[in-house]
């Protein structure tokens, strides 16, 4: 099985260490996602790109600018996408905004999302096969660009969280302590909202929407079942993310499977392995 | 000879404060020292909560003057505890962990970070629970936490919003003698928020009726005589 995916190596390695570093870096984001209970402003976030890729689509095929069409269309495409991302983020993120609840306006982003995306291009030939193709995740058409970009955006997100982990965690745990303190919660907020619609919106681009989501999340909630101190979560959410992405590849190469699919069920097996410990122990 | 006076850790000198350009305190006057222990009496929403966040450094004044002593300013040396704190549950934590979050914005170095933990979970009566998980900790156990994560700054100044609301009386008596005791013997400033009059009169030094826009403050012995309580302030919960 190992020598099988080695052998594919050489045709999907950029795939691979997309995949990887994608895995790391939403894992990473994922604790904060995670301990805010904002686990569905994630999959608002992620709709709202998918909005926004649609948009870009469109607007390429209305106006027949070559920037937001054909195979020169990525970077094109994925600004779009993130600037959708973020501003979902930031809607999503405010706590009774718009006269409503943040879940209110959780659920309304990712319902209005869906149901644009899908209408935008319902009359474009290969719109809604593009859709498809980022609501179900594919991470095979992953290039150079996206492994040097999410390289980069992981380092960066590890350097940021080492440096602030406590002030992260404070917020987390007790917004009214943080402001007691002179951190600015809604400051922060934001920060992160725009920090989480930035990766959520490359991510979608690059890997599609199950990949995206089921990294921001599960990971993070095996390792809260697994942790005895939130401040472990920072390496163990990414560790736990990491190790089921080379897995859940090795399987998908073996079994001849979707690789962003298959990881995201190894993702899940963990969470209820978990779980599962988690009860044992407790007992 | 003359007994030199305490520093002055807080003071408010014509203080407006209010929300949106709208005053909800007016004229507010009153000087903190160290080692007095102020209960901030009121009704809801006579603002108290809102003097507490001006203290704190979230609100800003309309009108009028709140300093602190320079030495406060950074607010290392400033503790708070809130009326409570429900973190998501998902998060796992250690007691030594949610303690260790108060030190935020203070520099210490790994093993001045241990001491201090050590010291303020001793003084909060919860020595020996650092590795235990903050959730098997009973509900006057996770306050005792709250005021130990606000002791860790060790604070010259303690701002405290209701925090014995949701206590029984055994364990609200705990924690005021532990406040009371970190007054006397560390000489901490304590501004505690509160409707109980009568821990008012077993516990404070000094007293701010929050009443009718404006603040009542001074000596409790004097404010607390039953002729000086106005309508408002007479009908603060008793025992």
């Amino acid at each position: 099985m190992i020598g099988e995916f080695a052998a594919s190596w050489p045709l999907f390695h950029h795939a691979y260490l997309a995949g990887w570093l994608i895995a790391v870096l939403l894992a990473l984001l994922g604790v904060l996602v995670v301990a805010r209970n904002q686990i569905f402003i994630g999959a608002a976030v992620a709709q709202a790109s998918t909005l926004g890729i649609a948009v870009g689509m469109w607007a390429g095929a209305v106006l027949g600018s070559e920037v937001l069409r054909g195979d020169h269309a990525h970077g094109a495409l994925s600004l779009v996408g993130v600037l959708f991302a973020i501003a979902a983020a930031l809607f999503t993120a405010r706590d009774g905004g718009a006269g409503g609840t943040r879940e209110a306006a959780t659920g309304w982003v990712f319902l209005a999302s869906a149901s644009l995306a899908i209408i935008v291009l319902a009359h474009s030939p290969h719109g809604l096969e593009e859709i498809h193709h980022l609501l179900s995740s594919s991470i095979i058409g992953a290039t150079p660009a996206d492994v040097w970009t999410f390289a980069a955006l992981a380092a960066v997100s590890l350097a940021v969280v080492a440096a602030t982990r406590d002030r992260l965690l404070l917020l987390a745990f007790d917004p009214a302590m943080a402001a007691a303190v002179g951190m600015r919660p809604a400051w922060w907020g934001a920060a992160l909202a725009v920090w989480l619609g930035l990766v959520m919106g490359l991510a979608m681009r690059a890997t599609g929407l199950l990949y995206a989501f089921g990294n921001l999340v599960l990971p993070a909630i095996a390792a809260a079942s697994l942790c005895r101190e939130s401040r472990s979560l920072f390496w163990a959410a990414p560790a736990i993310a990491l190790v089921c992405a080379v897995v859940g590849f090795i399987l998908a190469n073996h079994y001849d499977d979707p690789p962003g699919q298959m990881a995201v069920v190894v993702q899940a097996a963990a969470v209820a392995a978990a779980w599962a410990w988690r009860r044992a122990v407790v007992r | 000879m003359r007994v030199p006076e305490s520093p002055v850790l807080l003071a408010a000198q014509a203080l407006s404060l209010g929300y949106g350009g709208v005053p909800v305190l007016r004229d507010v006057s009153l000087t903190v020292r160290a080692g007095e222990f102020w209960f901030l009496l009121g009704r809801n929403g006579a603002g108290k909560t809102t003097f507490v966040r001006a203290a704190l450094g979230e609100l800003a004044p309309l009108a009028g003057q709140l300093t602190l002593h320079p030495a406060l300013r950074d607010r290392a040396a400033v503790g708070f505890v809130p009326q409570r704190c429900t973190p998501n549950p998902i998060l796992p934590t250690t007691v030594r962990e949610f303690v260790g979050l108060g030190l935020v914005g203070v520099r210490v170095d790994a093993a001045a970070r241990r001491e201090r933990i050590a010291w303020a979970l001793a003084h909060a009566g919860l020595a020996g629970c650092e590795t235990q998980s903050y959730w098997t900790l009973s509900g006057g156990q996770r306050q005792r936490a709250l005021v130990a994560r606000a002791l860790v700054r060790r604070p010259r100044l303690l701002l405290l919003d209701e925090p014995t609301n949701h206590l029984d009386a055994v364990i609200e008596r705990g924690v005021l003698d532990l406040l009371e005791g970190l007054r006397r013997e560390e000489g901490t400033a304590l501004l505690l928020v509160t409707h109980a009059r009568h821990l008012a009169e077993r516990y404070a030094t000094h007293v701010a009726y929050f009443h009718g826009g404006g603040v009542e403050a001074g000596p409790a012995a004097a404010l607390l005589q039953p002729e000086r309580l106005t309508g408002d302030v007479a009908a603060t919960e008793a025992p």
